[in-house]
């Protein structure tokens, strides 16, 4: 880097020599204090990673158990049970047997609204069919159903308004 | 100011003046502890996805007398299954009751310690036990692993149980949806 490239400095000037004076006195600092809004930014942080919830709400459907305990000494059905026969179908499909219906429900919307025309229910003003609300349900599903469809299933027999059903032991 | 001065103080009496400050800070640390705690209490559940239905009739269950049995799948990237929770192997890994994992050939002492859970529980007026049984279990599982389950919990004399699954409008890949 030679000479003639170094921008010449300024001439000391009157001007100059104003702003030297003017400097004599504490120069006022510019410093932002940075703890306080860090502190509070800190928090704000944590409060809005505490309340931010990551779980997705879970909710319930209650249902009966299977009757005995694995070793064969199951109680005898209750008369006339409505029998649900879920089956795997490939990997992750189901199909769905309404027992003594020929009709066979594809999902299980169709599922529930065969259920609600089998149900004989005055006050819900269905008379179309037979099944009264308590009258037992026995959902039987195949081993290699996905829970997810027998989970299905039992919603959709509760959206139906039948309060009385139980699952059976995997076949 | 023609107050008397103070002999004591003699720059005037003491300006009783609250500093707010430390306050605030305390109450402020206070209320994230509380809820980082209740947060916790509330979170410590087994990762799956929970059976997902078509118009649920789902709903929340109030009693604080309860015991979840998680039946868990094997591990998984959360990511990778949003969009198909069935493409999982449909085997469970094991089951976890009260933060405690059972193998899945040892079902019996679920049994055990439900049987204990359940007697220990206190009782409603004609003596039936108030504890709530949950049953967690992934959407994926074959119902020949988890019926086991089942058969495991009502040995415990357990004649119902509550089944999770998401409430309406809270799925995986479901846009979320405050209730």
């Amino acid at each position: 880097m030679n000479a003639a490239s170094v921008p010449a400095l300024p001439q000391a000037t009157t001007h100059h020599r104003v702003r030297r004076a003017a400097r004599t006195r504490p120069p006022l600092r510019m410093a932002l204090n940075l703890t306080s809004m860090i502190d509070v930014i800190f928090l704000l942080l944590i409060f809005f990673v505490v309340t931010a919830s990551f779980t997705l709400g879970e909710g319930i459907i209650t249902a009966k158990l299977p009757q005995g305990t694995g070793t064969g000494q199951s109680s005898d059905p209750p008369s006339l049970p409505l029998n649900i026969i879920v089956s795997a179908a490939g990997q992750h499909a189901y199909r769905l047997e309404l027992e003594g219906y020929a009709a066979t429900p594809m999902d299980f919307r169709q599922l529930h609204d065969q259920l609600v025309a089998i149900q004989y229910d005055e006050s819900r003003n269905r008379t179309t069919g037979t099944h009264k609300p308590d009258d037992p349900v026995v959902i039987t599903p195949a081993g290699a159903v996905r829970w997810q469809h027998v989970v299905d299933v039992i919603n959709a027999v509760v959206r139906a308004r039948y309060t009385n059903f139980a699952l059976t032991q995997a076949q | 100011m023609t107050m008397p001065k103070s002999q004591v103080y003699p720059r005037g009496p003491a300006r009783a003046e609250f500093n707010m400050t430390p306050l605030i800070d305390v109450t402020f640390l206070l209320i994230i502890f509380f809820m980082i705690i209740s947060n916790f209490i509330s979170e410590q559940s087994v990762e799956m996805i929970v059976p997902r239905l078509t118009e649920s009739t789902a709903r929340e269950l109030e009693s604080p007398r309860r015991v979840v049995v998680n039946v868990a799948p094997k591990p998984y990237n959360p990511g990778d299954r949003a969009d198909e929770p069935l493409a999982w192997p449909s085997q469970a890994h094991w089951v976890e009751v009260d933060a405690r994992r059972f193998d899945m050939s040892r079902l019996e002492e679920v049994t055990a310690v439900l049987d204990f859970a359940f007697k220990r529980a206190p009782r409603d007026g004609d003596g039936n036990s108030l504890l709530e049984v949950l049953l967690r279990a992934d959407a994926a599982l074959q119902y020949d692993q988890v019926a086991p389950v089942l058969t495991a919990i009502a040995g415990a004399g357990i004649d119902k149980v509550h089944m999770v699954s998401y409430l309406p409008g809270h799925g995986p890949n479901e846009q979320r949806t405050q209730p």
